[in-house]
């Protein structure tokens, strides 16, 4: 047979029908309830884990500040910090919200469009490139937190000290470029695994808007 | 919301098929065909509270059946060792031994997964003889689009039957 008639088509696809064996009522319930358990324990496990990290950094910070209320730059440096961790875990939640509550009752173009939007915004828009400024400062500005405090000196002192001179310096040399290479690899590579999602996205899109 | 569940399982139930379907177009392998069943049954549940608003259950499955499908290939199609995973039970496996056993309908599945994403879901709503209306309504195009977008898919699926042995069946 070298060509397959239309009405063909139909009739094969057809035997899906009467081949597929339907599921019961309590196996569909324990099907949903099995993924919705999943899916809320991970979410629970992810935020649960970025609001503990959050709060642990935050009351780290106060404490901290209260035993140095005399420092006034490194009250500035812990101030600098929260405001930052405050204002990127209130950002992280908001998106995280965003994403999660989308829904699928669109049509695929609308979907898509609405899909297309968040990302672009997230990858291409004004503050999309933010987290890679923002990493570098966290970190250098938690080192700072963490050593001028167990260094029980003002934060001036901590840098002529001679401890700081001969010892620190070299930790700080070896480690600080591990730890940001660590974060930068991870950093780009979520953010081309999203750019490439985005663009398989955009395609499909604009497959369907050059058919309007 | 008892009540709305056992409302949302019934249709679902009756439904279910739309879900098996949409999931064979998408997937090839019989475990993320099974993933992406459980997957839609999560989002319809989800959308669950905006039913009123549109036109009719059908076009409400298939809406989400593929908006979910499309957003889980990509994920999907970077996790290969998927099709080494040995243990699948019960539906799918009935249904593919089934489906392989028949090799018509296995060939025209496989040249249904040669097609792009859009084109996959406007075939499977041709071949569920769906109206033009309902086809523009789930995809987002207009009426007019329609009949020409089924008409290039068909062009291409029936190019795809024939390179596979389609052609000498």
């Amino acid at each position: 047979m070298g060509t397959i008639e239309n009405k063909e088509l139909q009739k094969i696809w057809k035997r899906v029908d009467t081949e597929s064996n339907q599921k019961s009522k309590d196996e569909l319930n324990l099907l949903l309830a099995s993924k919705a358990k999943q899916t809320i324990n991970k979410y629970i496990v992810m935020i649960g884990l970025s609001i503990a990290i959050c709060l642990g950094l935050i009351t780290w910070l106060i404490i901290a500040s209260l035993n140095r209320q005399n420092d006034l730059i490194y009250l500035i440096n812990n101030a600098t910090l929260g405001v930052i961790i405050f204002i990127s875990f209130i950002y992280y939640l908001s998106s995280f919200y965003k994403l999660q509550n989308k829904r699928y009752n669109h049509s695929l173009k609308g979907w898509l469009e609405a899909r297309v939007k968040i990302l672009s915004v997230w990858l291409n828009g004004r503050f999309s490139k933010l987290e890679f400024y923002l990493f570098p400062l966290l970190f250098i500005l938690t080192f700072l937190s963490i050593h001028v405090y167990s260094a029980d000196l003002n934060f001036m002192e901590v840098f002529k000290s001679e401890k700081f001179l001969e010892e620190d310096i070299w930790g700080m040399i070896v480690f600080t470029p591990i730890v940001l290479a660590g974060g930068f690899y991870t950093l780009i590579k979520t953010r081309k695994y999203c750019l490439k999602n985005l663009a398989f996205l955009r395609n499909l899109h604009d497959r369907l808007c050059n058919m309007s | 919301m008892k009540s709305d569940k056992k409302e949302f399982l019934k249709i679902i139930s009756n439904y279910q098929g739309i879900l098996y379907k949409v999931s064979l177009v998408y997937f090839k392998s019989k475990a993320d065909r099974e993933d992406n069943f459980q997957e839609i049954v999560y989002q319809l549940w989800k959308s669950y509270p905006n039913l009123q608003k549109t036109k009719s259950i059908g076009s409400w499955i298939y809406a989400v059946s593929i908006n979910t499908s499309i957003s889980r290939v990509k994920k999907e199609s970077r996790i290969e060792y998927r099709e080494k995973v040995p243990e699948v039970p019960d539906h799918f496996n009935n249904l593919i031994d089934k489906i392989s056993k028949n090799e018509s309908l296995e060939l025209l599945l496989d040249a249904i997964h040669n097609l792009n994403e859009i084109d996959k879901s406007i075939m499977l709503l041709y071949l569920e003889e769906k109206s033009y209306d309902e086809i523009a309504e789930i995809i987002g195009i207009t009426k007019s689009n329609v009949g020409v977008r089924i008409n290039r898919a068909k062009k291409i699926l029936k190019q795809n039957l024939k390179n596979s042995s389609y052609g000498n069946y």
